[in-house]
């Protein structure tokens, strides 16, 4: 047993690095989603500008200036993008959700379109800032410092997150939102504003994501499909609307997606799909999804 | 709860393959009252169409093919033969759904007399059939299954670039006779992959050289190789050899470095995977990384020396294979046009055949043999010069034909 812990410890400890990153990803994508009951196809998108936008800060020499100023743009760029998809979805609030899901897939493309032509088709690779550029011994085998640090930013960002949604009042507004918006409505609160900020504040933890992941993933075209794809399928197995489900949907994901293929790599494309229809078939709501689903 | 699109980019794959088939099928009927216009143009024209990915992934290939397309026409005063050459370019985009009509619209709609280019090796094998019913010539310039000039060839279809095998074996017999130990082999898993794998360990286990396995990476949809690079450790290989290009490429030789494995165990591969755009994003990991490919822009001779300097001078860039590729195409079209003196595929197609040791490529002579080229193969191993990286060339490892 010791052996075999030794002997995947990397794998174990690369699945937490990339479940970090997908936590932070799919959890402005999952209390969006139980907000409004929309699924944000331009979350992809907005991953895809972050990391571009590191690519222009933190290009040449590495530095601590240029990663830290990509953060902080990227950060402001989500919050303005959240505060501008929330704008454009509210004429048709009142409209099916297949068109709002659709007006998000056309800003998506847009996005995507633009990026193509700014930054043209090439790929590009992000260096870590200096100091988690190198790797360390793990078990006999390198790994990459940076990725040691993404575990401990994605720890951080998750107490974070679970502690304003669970424990403060600006919390509680979301979470009775998800719950149940004209409860929250008939109560005098206006929840227009309320969907303004999470999907503001959700737009820029995608953006910080993209940053964040940039060393890791670097930046090309089509990369936001790929990264949208992964955050459905954790926010599917998470359940929708909740941070835990999100954590825990993100931490399954990455093990699935690290330890999973180093043990099975015979059914690499097939074990992440597979997670997720297994989950489905037990528990359709995921793993911390609502019992009564808003809106059925 | 309904997710009205997984993934858009698979969905309209669906769509596309779709529309794609459709207008297959609806070809086979059309073509057949198209083709008489087949031979009509001529005296002293010649229409060209230039198959190239303008959108998508292959996109920074397309530009090297239209780069090195361009500098031949501009060195030759646009003329081939006693033809002046009009070229009409078309988007091949990222995959036979829309490489497939896009040449369908050159035949039939522009009426062209022959058609350049292609980097999918799908696209070309679904558009080779218009080709045959068109009695049209086809010279590709990149896509290198082995089974457009071998299994599937017709007389109309011709190939001046490489086949997949072609590098590979060159470096699996290298690699044996090197005897650099147990080889753990890495490649994406969709057709290319597959022929490389094939090919290399066919040429390495002939040589007797031993495996220490193999895992092959879901294409397109791998972004970390951290899971199948821990395998490589575990097998206690002593080189790994692989096939990546693109965007994977810079990934998987990024991560490679990452993860420690390029200190204890030497990289091999395709040439592609540091070939062009993809060396700049792979910087400092990649050098040492030893390739086979064709061409280097290193390689020593009077007609390379030229290329190189006049591509730079037009471009501001080192050329790729990609764009020597398309420039040769460009050089056997000319000498087949002259010697043909007529554009139809029959008279071009033998004139290709007769034309005999093509002397002044920049990739060193070359041959067709079986319709695609019979050339050296190069080792090559990514250097620093100044600070931009480069694939020098270490040795030849000898005249490939097509397996």
């Amino acid at each position: 047993m010791a052996g075999w812990f030794d002997a995947n410890l990397v794998s174990i400890l690369n699945g937490f690095a990339i479940g970090s990153l997908l936590f932070i990803l799919a959890v402005g994508l999952s209390i969006v989603f139980g907000m409004m009951d929309v699924l944000n196809l331009a979350h992809g998108a907005l991953y895809l500008v972050g990391s571009y936008l590191a690519v222009t800060f933190a290009a040449g020499e590495p530095s601590w200036g240029g990663f830290l100023t990509a953060l902080g743009i990227a950060a402001l760029a989500g919050l303005i993008a959240g505060g501008a998809l929330s704008g454009m979805t509210e004429p048709l609030a009142r409209r099916p959700i297949l068109d709002q899901a659709l007006l998000t897939l056309g800003v998506s493309l847009v996005v995507a379109e633009v990026l193509s032509i700014i930054y043209g088709n090439d790929v590009f690779s992000i260096s870590p800032p200096p100091g988690l550029d190198g790797s360390v011994a793990v078990a006999g085998n390198a790994y990459p410092t940076y990725r040691l640090a993404l575990i401990g930013v994605g720890l951080v960002l998750a107490v974070i997150v679970f502690v304003v949604v669970e424990r403060t009042s600006v919390g509680a507004l979301v979470r009775a939102s998800v719950a149940d918006r004209d409860m929250v409505s008939a109560m005098g609160i206006d929840n227009r504003k309320v969907k303004v900020a999470v999907l503001a504040i959700g737009s820029m933890l995608a953006t910080v994501a993209g940053v964040l992941g940039g060393p890791v993933y670097g930046a090309r075209p089509g990369l936001d499909d790929t990264i949208l794809i992964l955050a459905l399928v954790v926010v599917v197995i998470g359940g929708l609307g909740s941070v835990k489900g999100a954590l825990i949907g993100a931490l399954v994901i990455g093990q699935v997606e690290s330890l999973g293929r180093a043990l099975l790599p015979d059914l690499a494309s097939f074990i992440l799909f597979g997670t997720l229809a297994l989950v489905l078939v037990l528990r359709p709501r995921g793993l911390f999804g609502p019992r009564k689903l808003a809106g059925t | 709860m309904d997710f009205p699109d997984l993934s858009r980019r698979s969905f309209l794959g669906v769509l596309g393959a779709g529309a794609g088939t459709l207008a297959l099928s609806a070809c086979g009927g059309g073509s057949l009252g198209g083709g008489s216009g087949a031979g009509s143009s001529g005296g002293g024209a010649v229409k060209v169409g230039l198959v190239i990915p303008q959108a998508g992934v292959y996109t920074p290939l397309g530009v090297d093919m239209q780069n090195g397309w361009q500098l031949w026409l501009d060195q030759n005063g646009g003329k081939m033969g006693d033809y002046t050459v009009t070229t009409v370019t078309a988007d091949e985009g990222e995959g036979p759904d829309t490489g497939v009509p896009a040449i369908q619209g050159l035949l039939q709609n522009e009426q062209v007399d022959v058609v350049v280019g292609i980097v999918n090796s799908a696209t070309a094998l679904g558009a080779a059939a218009q080709f045959a019913e068109a009695k049209k010539l086809l010279l590709i310039s990149n896509a290198g299954a082995v089974a457009i000039t071998g299994a599937a060839r017709t007389p109309y279809v011709w190939r001046a670039s490489f086949t997949n095998a072609q590098n590979s074996a060159a470096m699996g017999e290298h690699l044996a006779k090197e005897g650099v130990g147990p080889v753990y082999i890495m490649a994406p898993d969709y057709a290319a992959g597959q022929e490389n794998v094939v090919a290399f360990t066919k040429a390495y286990e002939g040589g007797g050289g031993t495996l220490a396995g193999q895992a092959l990476t879901p294409f397109g949809t791998t972004q970390d190789y951290q899971p199948f690079l821990s395998g490589v450790q575990e097998s206690g290989a002593k080189a790994v050899f692989c096939f990546y290009s693109g965007g994977e490429a810079v990934t998987f030789v990024k991560q490679y470095d990452q993860f420690g494995l390029k200190a204890t165990t030497p990289l091999y591969g395709s040439g592609f995977l540091t070939e062009g755009s993809v060396l700049k994003g792979q910087g400092a990991s990649a050098v040492g990384v030893q390739t086979a490919l064709h061409y280097s822009t290193e390689i020593d001779n009077e007609a390379n020396t030229a290329f190189v300097a006049a591509y730079q001078k037009a471009y501001d860039a080192l050329p790729t294979c990609f764009a020597m590729a398309t420039f040769d195409a460009a050089n056997v079209l000319n000498r087949a046009l002259a010697e043909a003196g007529d554009v139809t595929g029959d008279a071009l197609s033998g004139a290709l055949d007769g034309l005999g040791v093509i002397d002044d490529s920049p990739r060193g002579p070359w041959t067709f043999s079986g319709q695609n080229p019979k050339q050296t193969v190069y080792l090559r191993e990514v250097t620093m010069q100044g600070s931009s990286p480069i694939n020098a060339v270490v040795s030849e490892l000898g005249v490939y034909d097509q397996p």
